[in-house]
């Protein structure tokens, strides 16, 4: 017991190192130097032919890719969003990127990429026994080591790349992959099932909940190189995860594009809790360079009594188009959404969720805390949707948005829609600044400016991260701090 | 448009534009027109039509005016409000009626005349309103109604004048051989520190098959202040497209309050500027659409200046196969400092068939703001409707008498107690019993 607290705390100090090193110039905007193989840059049916091959797939992910791609040459690309984005083309993208020696175990992995997560703070090896998480760290594009893969395999917990997936579990994949988001799904979302270069699968089976909590840390690396994971997570009847997502990027001048889908399944009484923390490189103060996030998170309440969490930090990237969403299908399932996001500088976010009620007794809950500082612009977009059959279904939505400073931007836009006379669906949303009284308060206590508008922008976030996992909940605190810095004054 | 032809936009264009001799005005229709035949209907595509598909509509052909508007019969009586004889406009589908209105002794300060006279008087102080080119996507009416309103309203109040009596302004529709299509435009301008109380209403009688457009632009300079009251109460058949913008200057304060209760396809948009630092607005509104009505308002107000307020309050209650659509979005320009926001829908459900769907929104560019929003969609508390029924009330009457309390809100603060109370029983007609 005590060896568990002592570790834990161990960890809470590694994970406040680690923000600390985020330092004000984002100093995680190292770029590892190890020789990349890719494909060279374009896309068409060729470039998605030779990335199967070099993935070694079955001829039915190839087809199933070639599917996906077919239909996105049909769509446009998304404008509703509020973002003022340059057309991206996609002919200038690398699609494929991987550390030149492929490693079989961590013993043969290259140095500097371990000294990279080194530098994150990723806690694989034994700093990952001590944190009791298992890591699948996705270094670019090809997965570089699984840990503790006996221990979940003793309780029947498949995790693992989906490279690996698609050839170790062809059969699950093939009955999960693209049921929650359809290849056609969205323009991003089809480029991703086209190109998807890896991202982690997970498989929870019936009665089992996973003995630790799964953590992936995505790192974008090689500059050009748009990153495309495929997350899929599926926990069968009764089953029980909690999965962590956290991300950097090292510092680039060319925006990046991240396109990653992730689909959740959730079956008969099955919960699955998914935190993230994405603090890619958002650009610099004068808005160049920066990550562009599009990304497709769907959760699929399968079956009855199923709950699907999504808990968000955003403090990154230079463009996050997000929407987590829940399709409550089930009856009596539940959906949440617990989400702050960041921005500063020239960020842009449009970001929210969408919870489709379908089942009857369905309960959703929305919870955003959107920060704007500098010039950026952050919108919260969300939906709740009511179907005819979802008798008593219930929604209760709260966004609040605080400005810090003239030139940004919060903005609201959250879309109801209700077929069914017996749902109750609510929406509350507050804009307004850090009040001249809580700061005045604060400095009169001897508090300085910068520190009492980190306090009460922690306090103003405390509902959702109150809703993170411990390691994740400590790092949130200090991105916050450091990704506002600059902000007052 | 090399698409095939739609019945809707083809048979707008059959028709001659209204001549007006005036180069500016015949210019704008033109232009305007163009721009109509060149984007058609918009589809639910275009985020502002999200919720209302156009899509049978588009496959009506309409015939554009009726030629015997000044001879339709119209039963005067039922356009009177009780303790009202103000001075009052009345257009029957779109054309004015100088029998039915009353221009006759208007009190001093206060313009009243239709807009067809106005035009052929001095058309010049009309320019600036007339001349105006649609460009938002969404805009497919204003546009159509730029080309085709050949009448309409001049309101104007001179400055610093106080009128005590309420202008009424009346828009009958008839049923007409056919289907017609109607256009009015309306302009109303209140000099500084003017006041006015305008009741608009549209009426309908018999089985009306018909499309109107109304565009009204509404200026209030500083410190004048504006009661409007707007009922919409258009024949069962009838689809309604009207738009009403308003303009706010310093101090100006307008309170609107708006009953949309008529119509089978009833689109209202309501856009406000508060312009000037310390302009007020204030909106109260309910929507009830029932049977298979569809009733769609939007309503978009602006902060533009330094200590703005703005509050709304509006409510839906939806039965049948009906669907009430709303959206209410907030901006909060950069600079409006000061800006003070509320905006509240609730929003009743009462058929299984029937559709509400809501959009608060706010855009914020300020940071010396408060600003909020709500919006519910729900049913009537089932403890209310125990405790009614615990004293006797039996459980339909308890029904009725919660809808009404929901939707009367909106109407509480109307300071004229007869208006109140005969909006009060119109909306008690149209709750559901």
């Amino acid at each position: 017991m005590t060896s568990e607290r002592d570790n834990a705390a161990a960890v809470l100090r590694d994970n406040a190192e680690v923000a600390e090193a985020l330092g004000r110039s984002y100093s995680a905007g190292f770029i590892t130097e190890i020789e990349s193989t890719g494909l060279p840059p374009g896309l068409d049916e060729e470039t998605i032919r030779q990335l199967s091959a070099i993935k070694r797939e079955p001829e039915w992910m190839t087809e199933w890719r070639l599917e996906a791609y077919r239909h996105w040459l049909t769509m446009p690309p998304p404008d509703w969003a509020k973002l003022k984005l340059d057309p991206i083309d996609y002919q200038a993208l690398s699609y494929y990127s991987a550390p030149k020696q492929a490693p079989k175990s961590l013993d043969e992995v290259d140095p500097a990429l371990l000294e990279t997560y080194e530098k994150l703070g990723v806690p694989l090896h034994e700093r990952a026994a001590l944190a009791g998480v298992a890591v699948d760290a996705v270094f670019d594009s090809v997965s570089v080591g699984t840990t503790f893969r006996k221990q979940l395999a003793d309780a029947g917990v498949l995790f693992c790349s989906m490279s690996e997936a698609i050839r170790e579990y062809p059969e699950l994949v093939r009955k999960y992959l693209g049921s929650v988001v359809p290849q056609g799904d969205n323009f991003f979302a089809a480029l991703n099932s086209a190109v998807f270069s890896d991202g982690s699968f997970v498989f929870i089976p019936k009665g089992v909940r996973c003995p630790m909590e799964l953590s992936t840390y995505f790192r974008i690396n090689a500059q050009n190189t748009g990153q495309f994971e495929r997350t899929l997570i599926v926990a069968e009847e009764g089953a029980y995860v909690s999965y962590l997502e956290g991300c950097t990027a090292p510092r680039r001048d060319e925006n990046q594009l991240h396109a990653a889908v992730v689909e959740l399944v959730a079956l008969e009484k099955a919960q699955i809790k998914y935190s993230t923390v994405q603090n890619w490189y958002p650009g610099d103060e004068n808005g160049i360079g920066g990550i562009y996030n599009f990304v497709t998170k769907r959760g699929d309440c399968r079956g009855d009594d199923s709950k699907i969490s999504w808990t968000q930090v955003e403090t990154g990237s230079a463009i996050t188009w997000k929407y987590p969403s829940v399709v409550l299908r089930g009856d009596r399932s539940v959906g949440e959404f617990h989400s702050v996001a960041l921005t500063h500088h020239f960020q842009q976010a449009d970001t929210g969720t969408k919870m489709i009620h379908i089942g009857k007794d369905t309960k959703s809950k929305i919870v955003s805390k959107g920060i704007s500082a500098g010039r950026s612009n952050n919108s919260y977009r969300g939906l709740v949707k009511v179907e005819k059959g979802a008798e008593r279904a219930r929604n209760y939505t709260q966004c609040d948005s605080l400005l810090i400073g003239k030139k940004c931007g919060a903005h609201t836009f959250p879309y109801m829609e209700v077929k069914n006379p017996g749902a109750i669906v609510e929406h509350e949303a507050t804009t307004s600044k850090i009040s001249d009284d809580q700061l005045f308060y604060c400095r009169s206590r001897g508090i300085g400016e910068e520190d009492a508008v980190s306090m009460i922008v922690d306090g103003f976030c405390k509902q959702v991260f109150r809703e993170l996992p411990m390691e994740f909940a400590v790092e949130a605190k200090k991105l916050l701090e450091v990704s506002l810095e600059g902000a007052v004054g | 448009m090399s698409e095939p032809a739609v019945p809707f936009v083809a048979s707008t264009l059959a028709a001659p534009l209204p001549p007006s001799g005036i180069g500016w005005l015949d210019e704008a229709r033109r232009e305007n027109l163009a721009a109509f035949a060149d984007a058609g209907l918009p589809d639910t595509r275009v985020e502002a039509w999200k919720y209302t598909a156009l899509r049978a509509l588009a496959q009506r052909r309409f015939v554009q005016g009726d030629a015997q508007a000044a001879t339709r019969e119209v039963d005067a009586a039922a356009l009177a409000l009780p303790g009202l004889d103000g001075p009052r406009l009345v257009f029957v589908n779109g054309v004015f009626r100088g029998d039915l209105s009353d221009l006759a002794n208007l009190p001093a300060g206060l313009t009243l005349q239709p807009l067809s006279q106005a035009l052929a008087q001095d058309a010049e102080p009309l320019r600036f309103a007339l001349s105006r080119r649609y460009r938002e996507r969404g805009d497919a009416f204003a546009r159509l109604n730029a080309a085709q309103a050949a009448d309409g309203v001049v309101l104007r109040v001179a400055a610093g004048a106080k009128i005590a009596t309420p202008v009424q302004l009346a828009f009958v529709g008839v049923a007409a051989e056919g289907e017609l299509a109607w256009h009015a435009r309306t302009v109303v301008e209140l000099g500084e520190g003017a006041e006015l109380a305008l009741v608009e209403r549209h009426v309908g009688s018999g089985v009306a098959r018909q499309l109107g457009t109304l565009v009204a632009d509404l200026v209030l300079r500083d410190d004048a202040r504006l009661s409007h009251v707007l009922v919409q109460d258009a024949a069962p058949e009838a689809v309604l497209v009207h738009r009403h913008a308003l303009q706010l200057g310093a101090r100006a304060h307008v309170s609107l309050h708006a009953l949309e209760l008529g119509g089978s396809l009833v689109r209202h948009d309501l856009q406000a500027e508060l312009a000037g630092d310390g302009a007020r607005l204030d909106t109260r509104g309910v929507f009830v659409p029932r049977g298979r009505q569809h009733i769609d308002t939007q309503l978009a107000i602006r902060h533009q200046a330094l200590d703005t307020a703005s509050s709304s309050t509006w409510r839906g209650v939806a039965d049948g196969r009906a669907r009430g659509v709303f959206r209410g979005a907030i901006v909060v320009a950069p600079g409006a400092d000061g800006a003070d926001a509320r905006l509240s829908n609730k929003n009743l459900l009462l058929s299984p068939n029937a559709e509400i769907d809501t959009k608060p929104e706010l855009e914020i560019y300020a940071d010396e703001v408060q600003a909020a929003h709500g919006a519910t969609v729900g049913q009537l508390d089932e403890r209310a409707l125990f405790y009614l029924r615990s004293r006797g009330i039996p459980q339909a009457e308890a029904r009725t008498l919660l809808t009404a309390a929901f939707c009367r809100a909106v109407l509480d603060d109307l300071p004229d107690a007869a208006l109140r109370e005969h909006l009060d029983g119109l909306l008690a007609v149209r709750l559901p019993a």
